[in-house]
């Protein structure tokens, strides 16, 4: 436990000198969320509420969607695997004498932990100062952090399966592209799931996409509590270990038929 | 020049061709990717009925010229993105420099994406339904205005990638920035400038023109006002813009090019 500990620790540390890159990924960040709030604020004009959201929410919503995108929200942030599979590094990673999928559940999350806790809140932090996005009581912020761990496991583990994906197929780029238009559409990255009419909104319901952007972005704003604070959760919950056990499955598949590029 | 290019870029198609899992999964996944993006514009439309004044059918037409010009622009010239890279970080930018013809002939040869015509596709059939809907007075000049404007806005967009590669010969990977600009600009300017803050339409006007690529025309084209005082005329300086715009990309890349030191092999 100690050893995956001290692997997300270095993760950590080595996402902090990476200066450059983070400040860019804040601005770059900000600026689409000014863009996203400019048009929600054209687009409400006199006011009113729609599926729930208020312009004030809906353009919380964006900044803090924004801010997860570090953590994957809006599309696959790494593909570190998927490149070592391609190089045939991956066959020394699996004869390492600790377990692969910890190796990289560690890994992503010490990484992810940093970009939330800096480039995220830096992000959001900008829309609250320019354009008064919502600051979360206690209990929000308290029920965000919890499910903003689960989502943080959801994002690793669906990242994992769509990275292993390269132990059978020669070129990737379609299967990326595919993934990451379900994950940024059904997520409720690009719009609030609210938002949805009703045969896509069923479709958002039933995938496990939610759970990395759109339920945690509705806990922070408040807009889900008791019962269904609960359920949220638990459907987090419930993502994470079917996307886990449905990652180590395949991980096993793929050991047993390794074919190995370069080298 | 031009049955050259035609050829390494019939070259370039036959090659992604080969490999028919991948350029269908491609194919499917792009055309993935600009539904949804449309559907996301789509829902937005139908929750609220004008964006800033603007009436859906109007904002399709701005969304229809960004969409057509700047999926033509890819189309064209993705050589200077991902294949220009690769080169510089694998130092086999070299190998173009000792080729007979100019290296930005053959940056911009080295890539040609059949599957962005998807996009294409999608704008004009938003900008079709736009035109159809919309009661615009079609004279000469607004019937020659309107293509010149999306050819405009293609070479602008060109430039821009352009811009962007060149920064690569110093920074090795296309910084962030450039992705802000291009794919936020045409997110940006799918609805009217005037939602936005002074500076986000200075830089969209001014700086990078891109949103010459679509609003002062659509202003003349519908017989609109824009707040801040952007007269209707200024659609016509979309082509000495882009012309303008495009030596600037050149002559940066020409700078890039000459002091390029290459990594060594």
């Amino acid at each position: 436990m100690r050893l995956y500990y001290e692997i997300g620790l270095r993760s950590f540390r080595r996402a902090t000198t990476y200066r450059s890159a983070y400040i860019a990924g804040v601005l770059t960040n900000a600026f689409f969320g000014a863009l996203r709030s400019f048009v929600y604020i054209a687009i409400y004009g006199a006011g009113g509420s729609v599926a729930g959201f208020s312009m004030s929410d809906a353009i919380s919503y964006s900044w803090v969607t924004q801010s997860l995108i570090s953590i994957g929200a809006g599309w696959i942030i790494s593909r570190e695997l998927m490149q070592s599979i391609r190089t045939g590094d991956v066959v020394t990673d699996l004869a390492r004498p600790w377990n692969f999928y910890g190796y990289w559940l560690s890994q992503s999350l010490g990484e992810r932990g940093f970009n939330l806790l800096l480039r995220g809140s830096l992000t959001y932090l900008i829309g609250v100062l320019y354009f008064q996005a919502h600051i979360p009581t206690p209990a929000q912020a308290l029920s965000f952090a919890v499910s903003i761990a689960l989502a943080l496991m959801l994002s690793f583990a669906f990242s994992f399966i769509v990275n292993l994906s390269a132990f059978w197929l020669i070129e990737s780029s379609g299967i990326m592209m595919i993934a990451n238009v379900m994950l940024s559409f059904f997520s409720g990255f690009l719009l609030p799931i609210a938002f949805f009419p009703p045969t896509l909104a069923m479709i958002a319901r039933v995938l496990p996409f939610q759970g990395i952007s759109g339920l945690p972005a509705q806990i922070f704003l408040g807009q889900l509590t008791g019962t269904r604070l609960a359920q949220a959760l638990l459907l987090q919950l419930f993502w994470c270990v079917a996307l886990v056990g449905a990652g180590l499955l395949l991980l096993r598949a793929a050991v047993r038929k390794v074919v190995i590029q370069g080298g | 020049m031009f049955a050259l290019y035609l050829r390494l870029v019939g070259a370039r198609i036959r090659a992604q061709m080969q490999y028919k899992v991948s350029f269908w999964m491609e194919l499917l996944g792009f055309g993935l990717v600009t539904g949804l993006e449309f559907a996301t514009i789509a829902i937005l439309y139908g929750r609220f009925q004008s964006i800033g004044g603007w009436s859906i059918a109007e904002v399709a037409l701005l969304y229809g010229m960004v969409a057509v010009a700047f999926s033509l622009a890819e189309m064209f010239s993705r050589g200077f993105d991902a294949p220009f890279e690769r080169m510089m970080q694998q130092g086999t930018f070299d190998t173009i420099l000792i080729r007979p013809f100019g290296s930005f002939f053959m940056v911009l040869a080295s890539e040609f994406q059949l599957m962005r015509l998807g996009r294409t596709a999608q704008g004009l059939l938003v900008l079709g339904y736009a035109l159809a809907v919309l009661p615009i007075a079609w004279t000469p000049a607004t019937l020659l205005l309107l293509p010149l404007t999306i050819l405009a806005g293609t070479a602008i967009y060109t430039a821009l990638i352009v811009i962007g590669a060149t920064i690569c010969f110093w920074t090795i990977k296309t910084p962030e920035v450039i992705n802000v600009l291009t794919f936020g600009g045409e997110d940006a300017t799918s609805y009217p400038l005037s939602i936005y803050n002074r500076w986000i339409r200075s830089i969209f006007l001014f700086v990078i023109p891109i949103g010459f690529a679509n609003y002062p025309t659509a202003l003349y084209l519908l017989g609109r006002t824009d707040p801040f005082g952007l007269p209707a005329w200024a659609a016509w300086f979309a082509p000495p813009i882009a012309a303008l715009f495009c030596t600037v990309a050149l002559a940066f890349w020409r700078l890039g090019v000459s002091k390029y030191q290459s990594a060594g092999s």
